[in-house]
């Protein structure tokens, strides 16, 4: 399937400066500085991009936000910290087209009026800030980065960051904690970074996959890019599919692709051939979908509509032979791991759910246990610096929905259905 | 099954003393001969840090906030038999009902 960022499918290998070049590589840079910083924005903003960390949120409104904040100077940031488990899609960017991404943050960091540009990238992968690196080190020596850009007025720095890879340091605003020397730890909002973010100046955050859409939209036109995808989400999305099916790996897709096209043509269905249970279309902090909504559309209002949601991307499949209970108390005790502590509210709900749920697990209780996880999450809902507290209740609250009779048979039995 | 004396520990808390309050509650528990019948036992969080140190007493289902060493005797009689410790009787009713319906589920 023709892609956006893959144009033949998920390359194998790096793509270096020459081969980049020859595909059009930094024609988009050049469109871009020949124009009007506001021009990018409005060829972005009508291509529809959607940022692609897991939020959705419209890339151009949030350049707009930070060009138009009145602090000087600003930062774009990429954020490449990538800690959700199972989401492989920012390492294989950086590793294979290093340029596309390059080329995005310098004409992101245009249409802000970006001094300079940090790229936030998970310490432990090695060989994508060695691509990323040396990839930047050859733009550089092109004249795509440095002093007044291609002969413009724009000048740019750009720097790396290794990122910290617990969950939490993928928080935007835990991204720029660390870029400033700090533990990654979330900031109270507001103020949002796009008024007050690195250094207390305006700052936009953008994933690693939205900047690797970005020269494309300006290359070819909004009209082209929205010739893949939905109305409401343009464009391609790239979903990982991890060891659950047959062919694990990362697919780049245009939204609105059915669900079922994602697990059966690319991922050659459940592993072993088994039936699927439920589906976790944004792993590890999306509702369960029964595997009747299989054929759900991969776009955000399609799976919220369906009671889900598209996140980054992770699609986990859950087998038939598998408890619900044994899988949301690992989700569970992933949270209560990962919360970072701070915000009292996410320690006492975190804790709390996985107590209950390890209580269900032992059969310690009955029906007035269930009863507590609802009263627990709603207690807490709005509650802490950063959405990590949102994250346990659609899994929980759906697997209790979905699956009641895995919860009672723990319950009753204090053992596991599955084993 | 003995009484619990409940003191959170977590560490909003433990910043406002609750590890000294909880030994200096045991001791009181224990001079006046209260040891059998009631454990003073950590609690993981209440959910009201900010109201914090929180000491709460099951099964009766007391909750006493903001609690300082002065205020323990008091505590302590009311383990007793005393009076009710009114003038820290402060947590929200939504919140206290929350938290004994855990406590009622075994979850401690």
């Amino acid at each position: 399937m023709e892609g956006i960022l893959f144009p033949r499918g998920v390359v194998e290998g790096r793509e270096g400066l020459t081969e980049y070049r020859a595909r059009g590589g930094y024609q988009a840079l050049a469109k871009a500085l020949e124009a009007d910083p506001e021009d990018t924005v409005k060829e972005v903003s009508a291509a529809g991009l959607r940022g692609r960390g897991g939020a959705g949120f419209p890339t151009a409104k949030k350049w707009a936000f930070t060009r138009e904040a009145p602090d000087q100077p600003r930062y774009l940031v990429m954020n490449g910290g990538e800690d959700e488990p199972g989401s492989k899609k920012d390492r294989l960017l950086m590793e294979n087209l290093p340029h596309l991404v390059i080329e995005g943050v310098i004409v992101s960091a245009y249409a802000i009026g970006a001094a300079k540009a940090y790229l936030y990238i998970n310490a432990n992968y090695e060989a994508a800030l060695k691509s990323m690196t040396d990839a930047l080190a050859e733009a550089k020596d092109a004249g795509y980065w440095g002093q007044t850009i291609l002969g413009s007025k724009f000048s740019l720095d750009i720097e790396i960051t290794p990122a910290p890879h617990n969950y939490v340091a993928g928080e935007d605003t835990a991204v720029l904690e660390v870029i400033e020397g700090k533990k990654p730890l979330p900031r109270q909002k507001p103020p949002f970074p796009v008024t007050v973010g690195l250094f207390g100046k305006p700052t936009s955050i953008n994933n690693v996959e939205t900047l690797a859409n970005v020269a494309p939209i300006l290359l070819h036109g909004s009209d082209w890019y929205r010739k893949f995808g939905t109305a409401e989400s343009p464009g391609t999305m790239i979903f990982s599919l991890n060891d659950d099916v047959n062919r694990p790996g990362i697919y780049e897709l245009p939204f609105g692709t059915p669900l079922r096209y994602l697990i059966e043509e690319c991922g050659g269905g459940m592993k072993g051939g088994g039936k699927i249970k439920a589906i976790m279309p944004a792993a590890p902090s999306s509702a369960f979908l029964p595997p009747d909504k299989i054929d759900t559309p991969l776009d955000h209002n399609s799976m919220r509509e369906a009671g889900s949601a598209l996140g980054c991307g992770v699609v986990h499949l859950i087998g038939e032979e598998t408890c619900i209970v044994e899988e949301v108390l690992k989700i569970s005790e992933f949270f209560t791991v990962e919360s970072c502590g701070q915000c009292p509210a996410c320690r006492m709900e975190t804790n709390t759910l996985t107590s209950l749920l390890k209580k269900v697990q032992q059969g310690q209780g009955g029906q007035p246990l269930l009863e507590q996880f609802g009263k627990v999450i709603a207690f807490n809902k709005g509650k802490g610096f950063c959405n990590l507290i949102a994250m346990p209740g659609p899994p929980i609250e759906s697997a209790l929905k979905l699956f009641p009779a895995d919860f009672a048979a723990h319950l009753a039995t204090g053992k596991c259905p599955a084993n | 099954m003995k009484r619990l004396c409940l003191i959170c520990q977590n560490v909003d808390c433990k910043n406002r003393g609750s590890e000294q309050l909880m030994a200096e509650l045991q001791k009181r528990v224990e001079a006046r001969a209260l040891a059998d019948d009631v454990e003073v036992k950590s609690y993981m969080c209440f959910g009201a840090c900010q109201e914090g140190p929180n000491v709460v007493l099951y099964p009766e289902k007391n909750w006493y906030a903001g609690v300082k060493v002065e205020d323990l005797d008091e505590i302590t009689d009311h383990l007793a038999g005393g009076p009710h410790v009114q003038r820290l009787d402060t947590i929200d009713p939504s919140l206290k009902e929350l938290i004994y319906q855990l406590l009622d589920t075994g979850v401690f």
